[in-house]
């Protein structure tokens, strides 16, 4: 217990000298922080129907950055988690563009869809690590680009609109395609309802299952998992095909409800933004969970940023990178604790 | 004269890709992966324009461009080897941070007219017929590109300063056991490719892609490590990719007019290439190597340094 609590001292610490970073150097650029933050607390929140969008943003952020966490428990740098959320929203246009678009089964089997898309895209990854011993990171970042290579394909030719052949994206869903939504303001139920399910099974699976444990036994050392007598290949090979999968799940959200059709950079950089999620989370469900709330609060409210502030809304991306670099740098410094330290001191 | 042009075109649009791949891989042979190719490329293709722009002298703006990369490859090195931190997660996250840095910073120089990198003839063998036009009229970042190439190559294979770096990034337990400062190398491995990099993304802003606009060089950085892997490792075939990928963007441009799908995907074919090279280079590596003809092993194996990517073993000195 008494360790827990001097963690959250450790994390709050942490959390206070990063957000000093971050003022300091929002100050260096001339601009006001408090105002910053106003603005985004006010323009994410400010209102029920700012709220929804930046449900809608979270959605597909807060799937991207559990998916990663299964690759990286298994040791395994996820990049292609771009081209596994551009691969699911591919599995849900194509969907949307068939027989079943127009009936209202159509969201369902496109969960289905984007599931497999995605799982088979991530996999690819996996099976060209475990059978061709190929890095990762250079599979991931080929893969993301085929995959975006693709989507350009599809939208330029096959899945133009009536036409015209442009980069603009495919045509609008039928209604019956959109992620149904209840009221005025469309809330997005169904959206919420995968999320909460899939942290709750991510949550049982690392918690109380074999297969959690011997995931991150694969991640902490490849040989020692050999010599339990279980095959560390496998268990990488899993882990990019759930992560895919997941992955699909926010490009399901993508394309069904955030733009309603398939555009060339469906993904918006959400995947890489998860990475940068995942990585101060250390792998804690919960953190992800609100990490990823917050991340897209930034996104949401920074696109007021230009209208009330007259600020580009790169520096939303600068906050966000800078709070990161920040948070692995103090850890890896231990000041915190050097800090902590002293106040207990100084206070008996 | 159509064919002419084309040599000219690919020569000179493959400037900055020749100096950042050889860069990359400088850095890779010292066992440094350094990711934030795309962000170091972008954020010195800013600072070497607004540089250039601000003094009215390019060589100004090319020397803030490599001053930029090597702080960037300094930052990475600190962190890699003092803080003994991923280097992976931090290339990655100044990737992300220098391209919104470079968005946010660049606001004021977008679409101006700075200083311009003129061409220069060489005297005598530029009058030459054909020859003289395609190699030798060009400007000095291209003929520096040009001899960068073998330079490079004799830098990593011949001298004691490279194949020591060489050493660290294959075994570094060994070459610390040999002598050799590995810490020290793998610094100035990471810092002289980084130096590269920020003087292709200056040679992209005052250049090939002359001027300043929102995520200006996007997509060269992710392209430009594939080159590497393309190359594999190896200084002539990385530069022979870069002008491969060159003429790719030539022939982009030119299928534009035909069809819209061709234009877009040509400049993607890299990155499955990159894909089949690596599945080639460990699959040679596993069999046995007279299996395969000589000339397939030169064009597409290569020697991945053992120890890319990975951290230092605690106990190297």
């Amino acid at each position: 217990m008494n360790k827990n609590i001097q963690l959250i001292q450790i994390n709050f610490i942490r959390l206070v000298l990063t957000l000093a970073i971050i003022f300091f150097v929002l100050t260096l650029f001339g601009t006001s922080p408090i105002s910053i933050f106003d603005s985004i607390i006010y323009g994410s929140m400010g209102s029920y129907s700012k709220f929804i969008r930046t449900l809608i943003v979270w959605a597909p952020i807060s799937l991207a950055s559990v998916a990663l966490i299964y690759t990286f428990s298994a040791g395994m740098w996820n990049i292609g988690i771009e081209g596994q959320i551009i691969m699911g929203a591919v599995g849900a246009t194509f969907v949307a563009r068939s027989f079943f678009g127009d009936t209202i089964i159509s969201p369902y089997v496109q969960i289905l869809f984007a599931l497999g898309f995605g799982g088979f895209w991530g996999l690819i990854c996996g099976v060209l690590k475990v059978k061709g011993n190929v890095h990762e990171i250079f599979s991931g970042l080929g893969l993301d680009f085929v995959a975006s290579g693709i989507v350009i394909y599809l939208i330029i030719g096959p899945w133009k609109r009536e036409g015209i052949a442009s980069t603009s994206g495919t045509d609008v869903f039928d209604k019956a395609s959109w992620i149904p939504t209840i009221g005025q303001n469309e809330f997005p139920l169904l959206l919420i309802l995968i999320i909460f399910v899939i942290y709750i099974f991510s949550f049982f699976i690392f918690k109380y299952t074999s297969f959690g444990l011997r995931l991150k036994a694969t991640g902490v050392n490849e040989d020692a998992a050999e010599r339990f007598y279980f095959s560390s290949g496998k268990y990488i090979l899993l882990s990019f095909f759930i992560a895919g999968a997941i992955a699909g799940l926010a490009g399901f959200s993508q394309a069904s409800g955030a733009y309603h059709k398939l555009v060339p950079s469906i993904s918006g950089g959400f995947g890489f933004l998860s990475i940068l999620i995942v990585l101060i989370c250390s792998r804690n469900i919960f953190f992800t969970l609100i990490i990823s709330f917050l991340f897209s609060a930034l996104i949401v409210g920074g696109s007021q940023l230009q209208i009330k502030l007259g600020l580009d809304h790169s520096l939303i991306g600068i906050i966000q990178a800078l709070f990161v670099l920040s948070w692995l740098i103090l850890e890896k410094l231990k000041l915190e604790k050097i800090l902590l330290s002293k106040i207990i001191r100084s206070n008996e | 004269m159509l064919f002419e042009n084309t040599i000219v075109t690919v020569i000179s649009l493959s400037t900055p890709l020749i100096i950042a791949v050889i860069g990359e891989t400088i850095s890779e042979k010292s066992g440094v992966i350094n990711l934030s190719a795309e962000g170091t490329i972008m954020i010195s293709a800013l600072s070497g324009f607004a540089f250039g722009y601000i003094t009215d002298f390019a060589i100004i703006g090319f020397l803030a461009g490599m001053l930029t990369g090597s702080i960037i490859a300094a930052f990475i090195s600190y962190c890699d080897i003092k803080l003994r931190m991923d280097q992976i997660a931090v290339g990655f996250v100044l990737t992300i941070l220098c391209i919104d840095l470079s968005n946010y910073l660049g606001q004021d120089y977008v679409r101006i007219n700075g200083p311009m990198v003129t061409k220069f003839a060489i005297p005598f063998i530029s009058k030459i017929p054909i020859l003289g036009n395609v190699f030798f009229n060009h400007s000095l970042i291209t003929y520096f590109s040009i001899l960068l190439i073998p330079i490079s190559w004799f830098f990593l294979n011949k001298t004691n300063l490279g194949l020591s770096i060489r050493a660290s990034g294959e075994n570094p337990l060994a070459a610390s056991s040999r002598g050799i400062n590995v810490k020290k190398m793998r610094m100035f491995g990471t810092i002289i490719g980084g130096a590269l990099l920020g003087l292709a993304g200056a040679s992209f802003s005052l250049y090939t892609k002359y001027g300043w606009s929102e995520s200006h060089t996007a997509n060269y950085g992710w392209i430009i490590l594939a080159i590497v892997i393309f190359g594999g490792w190896n200084p002539f075939r990385a530069a022979a990719g870069a002008y491969g990928f060159g003429l790719l963007q030539v022939l982009a441009i030119k299928a534009q007019t035909v069809t819209l799908a061709l234009s877009q995907i040509l400049p993607l074919l890299p990155f499955p290439i990159m894909i089949f090279i690596l599945i080639f280079i460990q699959y040679i590596n596993r069999s046995e190597r007279n299996k395969f003809p000589k000339f397939l092993i030169s064009i597409l194996g290569g020697n991945q340094p053992e120890a890319l990517g990975r951290k230092l073993p605690e106990d190297v000195k």
